[in-house]
C-alpha cells in the first residue's frame, strides 16, 4: 500500500469540481462496466482484410456487421450482433512449398445475444452465440457474473461456457464430427488510483473432438485439448496530456506444447473537436506445437513431406503451430461528430515470420506471411 | 506476476495515489471510455477473429465465444 501524506478528505470546492466534472461527462460513458447503461448504441461496422505470402495475394475477407446494445428498464441492458465473413482468393498455404493454386470461396454468418441484470453490486449475464458455414457449424452458450467490492473499486468476476461445433467437410475425409469444449473465467479489477485501473483475468478451456484440419494432408492432431491464459490488462490516464496508455500482456499455454506471449500497447490521445487518436504495436511469439514437423523437400516425392512419415501419429506441418513472432502495427481514428454519431476508423499492418520467435524452436522454411487490415464503424447512440 | 509488481510500483510513483482507495467523486477519470476494458467493441471482435485464426494462442478476456472452421 502506497502512503499518501496529503489529507485524504477533499475540501469542498474540490469535490465540487470533481461533481462538476462527472456531471459533464458524455451520455453513456460508465464508471465501471458493471453500472447499467444510460444510453443505447448501435453500431455498423465493416472489415477488409487481406493477406499474402511469398509476394503473392491470398486471402481476402470482407465483413460487414451490426452490433446494438440497448439499456432496458434501468437495470437490464440487451446486446446483440450478426457478422458475415466473406471469404476468398488463393486456398490457404499451410506450408511454403505448397502450391495455393486452387481457388476458395466461403461465407460464414455468425451471430450472437446476450442478456444482462445489473444489481446494486454486480452483475449478471447470460448470453449465446451461432456461427455457420458450408462445411462447420457451431453453438456456444454462457454465463457470467461479477460481484463488487462496498467500495466498487475492486470487481470479481466469473464465467462458465460452452461451444459444441459439427465439422463436415466437403472432401469427405471425416464426416459429421464433433468438437465440444467448456470454458471457465476468473477474474478481477481493481481501481489503482484516481488515474489508474489494473485487470487479472484467467481462463481454463477443455476440449474433446476433432481439432485436425481436413484439408490438409498428413495432419493428425489429438482428439484432446486443454489451454489456459493469464490475461493482465492497466489503463493509466496521463493527466499533463489527458492521453491513455492502455497495457496488456497475455500468457497461452495449451496441451499441443504451444506456448504464447501477447503483449500490446494502446495509447489514445484526444484531440479538439472531436477527434482522437490511437496508435497501437502489438507483438507475439509462440513456441511450435509438439507434433508439429517442419517437412522435408524430396526432389522425386515432391514436397512437403514430413521427416520419418510412417503413417501413424500425431503429425502437423500447419503453419500456424509453427514457432513464429508476430508485429502488429495500428492506427484508430475517431470522430465524434456530434452528441449522438461517432466514427472509428482503423489501418492495421500484420507480419509473421518465423525467425522473430522469441523462445523454442522456429520454422525456417517458412516464409514470411503479411496481412493489411482496415476497419470501420459508425456508431449511433440514443 | 511481474506486472503485477509493475502496477503496485507505478501507482505508488503516481503521487498521492491512495491506492486502492478511490472514493466515488474521485472516479471522473475512470468514467472516460478508453479507460475501460472495452472488449464488446467492434474492432476487438474483429482482431480477435483475425488472431484465432492466425495464431494458435486465443481467448484470454471472455467465456462462451463459438468456434469457426477457419482455425
Amino acid at each position: 500500500m502506497t502512503s499518501c501524506d496529503n489529507n485524504q478528505q477533499p475540501n469542498q470546492q474540490a469535490l465540487a469540481a470533481s461533481i462538476l466534472a462527472a456531471a459533464l461527462l458524455l451520455p453513456g460513458l460508465q464508471v465501471h462496466a458493471e453500472t447499467p447503461p444510460a444510453n443505447g448504441v448501435i453500431s455498423l461496422g465493416y472489415l477488409d482484410y487481406r493477406d499474402s505470402q511469398s509476394g503473392l495475394d491470398r486471402i481476402r475477407v470482407h465483413a460487414p456487421s451490426i452490433s446494438v446494445m440497448a439499456p432496458i428498464a434501468g437495470v437490464w441492458s440487451v446486446s446483440g450482433s450478426v457478422v458475415v465473413d466473406d471469404v476468398s482468393g488463393a486456398s490457404p498455404r499451410y506450408h511454403t512449398a505448397i502450391s495455393g493454386a486452387s481457388h476458395m470461396d466461403d461465407n460464414r454468418k455468425a451471430g450472437d445475444a446476450s442478456l444482462t441484470r445489473y444489481f446494486d453490486r454486480g452483475t449478471l449475464t447470460v448470453g449465446g452465440a451461432y456461427s455457420t458455414e458450408h462445411d462447420y457449424v457451431s453453438r456456444a452458450l454462457s454465463l457470467q457474473g461479477s460481484v463488487e467490492s462496498e467500495s466498487h473499486n475492486t470487481t470479481w468476476t466469473a464465467g462458465i461456457g460452452h461451444a459444441d461445433d459439427r465439422i463436415d467437410p466437403v472432401n469427405h475425409v471425416v464426416t459429421n464430427e464433433r468438437k465440444r469444449s467448456t470454458n471457465f473465467l476468473l477474474g478481477v479489477t481493481q481501481v489503482l488510483t484516481t488515474n489508474d485501473i489494473g485487470q487479472l483475468t484467467l481462463t481454463h478451456d477443455e476440449g474433446e473432438g476433432y481439432f485436425s484440419d481436413p484439408y490438409k494432408t498428413f495432419d493428425n492432431r489429438p482428439r484432446s485439448r486443454s489451454e489456459s491464459t493469464l490475461l493482465a490488462r492497466w489503463n493509466h490516464h496521463i493527466a499533463s496530456t489527458g492521453a491513455t496508455s492502455r497495457l496488456s500482456y497475455r500468457y497461452y499455454h495449451d496441451s499441443f506444447g504451444v506456448r504464447g506471449h501477447t503483449l500490446g500497447g494502446e495509447y489514445v490521445q484526444p484531440l479538439s473537436q472531436g477527434w482522437s487518436v490511437a496508435p497501437e504495436l502489438r507483438l507475439y511469439t509462440q513456441s511450435a506445437a509438439s507434433f508439429y514437423y517442419d517437412p522435408i523437400y524430396d526432389a522425386r516425392l515432391g514436397a512437403p513431406f514430413p521427416p520419418g512419415y510412417n503413417g501413424s501419429g500425431y503429425m502437423s506441418a500447419d503453419q500456424r503451430l509453427s514457432g513464429f513472432g508476430a508485429v502488429t502495427l495500428g492506427l484508430k481514428v475517431s470522430k465524434q461528430l456530434d452528441k449522438l454519431w461517432s466514427v472509428d476508423v482503423k489501418a492495421s499492418a500484420y507480419q509473421q515470420r518465423g525467425s522473430w520467435r522469441l523462445f523454442h524452436e522456429g520454422s525456417p522454411g517458412l516464409e514470411a506471411l503479411r496481412a493489411q487490415t482496415i476497419q470501420i464503424a459508425v456508431n449511433r447512440q440514443w | 506476476m511481474k506486472m503485477v509488481l509493475l502496477l503496485i510500483l507505478a501507482s505508488g510513483l503516481s503521487g498521492c495515489a491512495s491506492f486502492g482507495n478511490v472514493q466515488p467523486w474521485e472516479k471522473g477519470t475512470l468514467a472516460r471510455s478508453e479507460m475501460t476494458f472495452n472488449d464488446g467493441h467492434l474492432f476487438s471482435r474483429y482482431d480477435d477473429h483475425i488472431y484465432t485464426s492466425r495464431e494458435a494462442s486465443s481467448g484470454g478476456a471472455g467465456v462462451g465465444g463459438g468456434g469457426c472452421g477457419c482455425n
